[in-house]
């Protein structure tokens, strides 16, 4: 056949064309890239730019600082632990099994996430507070909850728990009937089968739920302030510390605490990399 | 056919990937900055020390107007703020008074951070003289505007059977109090200081400032806490107990010799680009209407 020089041409002009489109492309996801990037980061940077390391220090053995450090890292670390000990379990049945006002129980899952905090505060506050609904009769006992570090753990668990439920839900949900089966099958118990085969084949997905709540409950202000107060050393957690700083003359201790919560987040996020990293190496 | 890579394209090209990797370059440099420090050190050391006020751009919360005053009020003058905003504006027809009201703790660090007012009405003297100092205020206009006593408010039913100030130190009894930075929580130190000189001695001293289970951010907060019953008692201004309805809290004076006499003041913000309108707001709260106003919420005239 012989070459048709018109045709050429057309394919020419439209390779051109394309090439210009995909060019425009990339520009465009560049600086698309570009800002995003730089509108997260440049926050971040200027925090620390805004402290001198001898400064920040020298700030770290301020004792309101020192104690609001210690006292976040505890009370993170019960309302994780609980979250995992009741939430795993909790999870495994609720996708499990179907049970009336199933529904129910699943938005209320999902609530505290679109909860404004300081809500959820107002609410543990006359439910559990001295004069609460139920606080009353705990109160009667002289059992009190409302501003001690039990009130601190109880808001973190309330507002951060979802993460952690949510995940383990899915996971237990999407994961092949067939391996629980085959286990159930050659005589292991439900418990067994839990701890032996689902547990293992999620533990990827649930670390990454468990550190999601672990962040947020580290995170935790707006609860905590209006159900547990402020007092340091006992229930002045990290954020409030910084809330008080910022508020006061103490701007030092508001960055500091600051820095050090950016520097636990990145140490958080950068595990949960490595964790599904090993794991999809491993795959 | 044949691609034909021009140097226009490679150039084009080369620039696109070049803004990528630089792009995600920076993330990856901010991402390891906890790390390293050191890249943050050499910026750091020519950096004004971190107290000083902010010097960027000012971001006004509120956009200047004639017609509307933005006024940094005290958060203890929150129960007056109702009547004193509608009783300036039915004197100048025109002109509505929005108040911001926080604890003066936190509207001076939103004045330093360059947030918009027009009046700044303080609670201490400590925060005025501070802003003065900064060149916030314009000269000649900060003013003595009222004045305040400490007072201990308890729920209506007194579930912790307090009578006396020295009740408070009786164990197991909850108090609330404002932090120290808050003007109230500075004088509530005051207060327990020169009680404790004068009458009740340091172990009682001790023993009340144990019992306090929370130090509120502003001073209104430690009053919903007590009206709430979840504390036993609170620290707060004589003017909450006054404004407050009948049978909200019952409450302890602090004898005058003892007590702490918290001094407010009012001044017009160098910023504010509706000077005249401000000059009229800090007149009439000066005036005998303003201060009159002020009386029945429970303040003491200077």
């Amino acid at each position: 056949m012989l070459p048709v020089e018109g045709d050429n041409l057309m394919v020419l002009k439209y390779s051109r064309s394309k090439n210009y489109r995909r060019n425009l492309t990339y520009l465009a996801a560049g600086i698309l890239i570009a800002a995003v990037t730089l509108y997260l980061a440049l926050p971040i940077v200027a925090l620390f730019l805004r402290m001198t390391p001898d400064l920040f220090f020298a700030t770290l053995h301020d004792p309101d600082v020192a104690s609001a450090l210690w006292l976040s890292l505890f009370t993170t670390g019960i309302s994780l632990t609980v979250v995992i000990l009741v939430g795993t379990p909790f999870a495994y049945f609720h996708s499990k099994y179907s049970y009336p006002g199933k529904v129910v129980v699943d938005t209320l899952i999902d609530l505290p996430l679109v909860l404004p905090p300081a809500v959820a505060g107002v609410a543990l506050l006359v439910l559990y507070g001295r004069v609460g609904i139920l606080g009353r009769y705990f109160n009667m006992f002289g059992i009190s909850i409302a501003f001690t570090t039990l009130a601190v753990i109880m808001a973190q668990i309330f507002v951060a728990s979802p993460f952690y439920l949510r995940q383990a839900k899915s996971l237990f949900e999407q994961l092949d009937p067939a391996y629980e089966q085959t286990a159930r099958t050659l005589g292991a118990s439900s418990l067994r089968t839990l701890v032996q085969v689902t547990i293992p084949m999620t533990a990827t997905g649930l670390v990454s739920g468990a550190v999601m709540t672990f962040g947020r409950a580290l995170g935790e202000f707006g609860a905590t302030i209006m159900f547990a107060g402020n007092l340091p050393g006992v229930t002045q957690t990290m954020p409030l510390a910084v809330y008080v700083g910022m508020e006061g003359s103490n701007i030092n201790a508001g960055l500091t605490i600051s820095i050090l919560l950016v520097i636990i987040s990145f140490g958080i996020m950068i595990a949960v990399r490595l964790i599904q990293k090993r794991e999809a190496d491993r795959a | 056919m044949k691609e034909t890579l021009t140097p226009t394209k490679i150039a084009l090209i080369s620039m696109i990937c070049g803004l990528v990797i630089v792009s995600a370059l920076i993330a990856g440099c901010t991402q390891s900055t906890p790390q390293g420090q050191t890249t943050a050190t050499t910026a750091a050391a020519t950096q004004v020390p971190a107290t000083a006020a902010m010097t960027a751009t000012p971001i006004p919360s509120y956009t200047p107007s004639q017609s509307n005053l933005v006024v940094y009020t005290a958060a203890s003058l929150t129960g007056a703020s109702n009547t004193i905003g509608s009783s300036f504006s039915t004197a100048n027809p025109g002109i509505t008074v929005a108040f911001d009201l926080d604890g003066t703790q936190a509207l001076k660090t939103q004045v330093e951070n360059g947030a918009y007012a027009d009046v700044f009405i303080s609670a201490s003297n400590a925060y005025t003289n501070t802003l003065k100092n900064e060149g916030y205020f314009v000269n000649g206009t900060v003013k003595t505007l009222t004045t305040n006593y400490v007072i201990v408010i308890l729920p209506a039913s007194n579930p912790a059977n307090i009578t006396s100030l020295a009740d408070l130190a009786n164990p197991g009894v909850k108090i609330a109090m404002e932090d120290k930075t808050v003007p109230a929580g500075t004088a509530t130190i005051a207060v327990l200081n020169n009680l404790a000189n004068s009458t009740y001695g340091q172990s009682w001293k001790n023993a009340t400032i144990s019992n306090v289970v929370t130090y509120e951010t502003s001073e209104p907060a430690v009053a919903t806490k007590v009206a709430l019953g979840e504390v036993d008692a609170g620290f707060v201004y004589q003017s909450t107990a006054t404004a407050a309805a009948n049978g909200t809290y019952q409450s302890i004076t602090i004898p005058k010799n003892n007590n702490y006499l918290q001094t407010y003041t009012i001044g017009i913000l160098n910023e504010s680009q509706n000077q005249a309108a401000a000059a009229n707001f800090e007149q009439f709260m000066l005036s005998s209407a303003g201060q009159q106003i002020l009386t029945q919420y429970g303040f003491t005239s200077p």
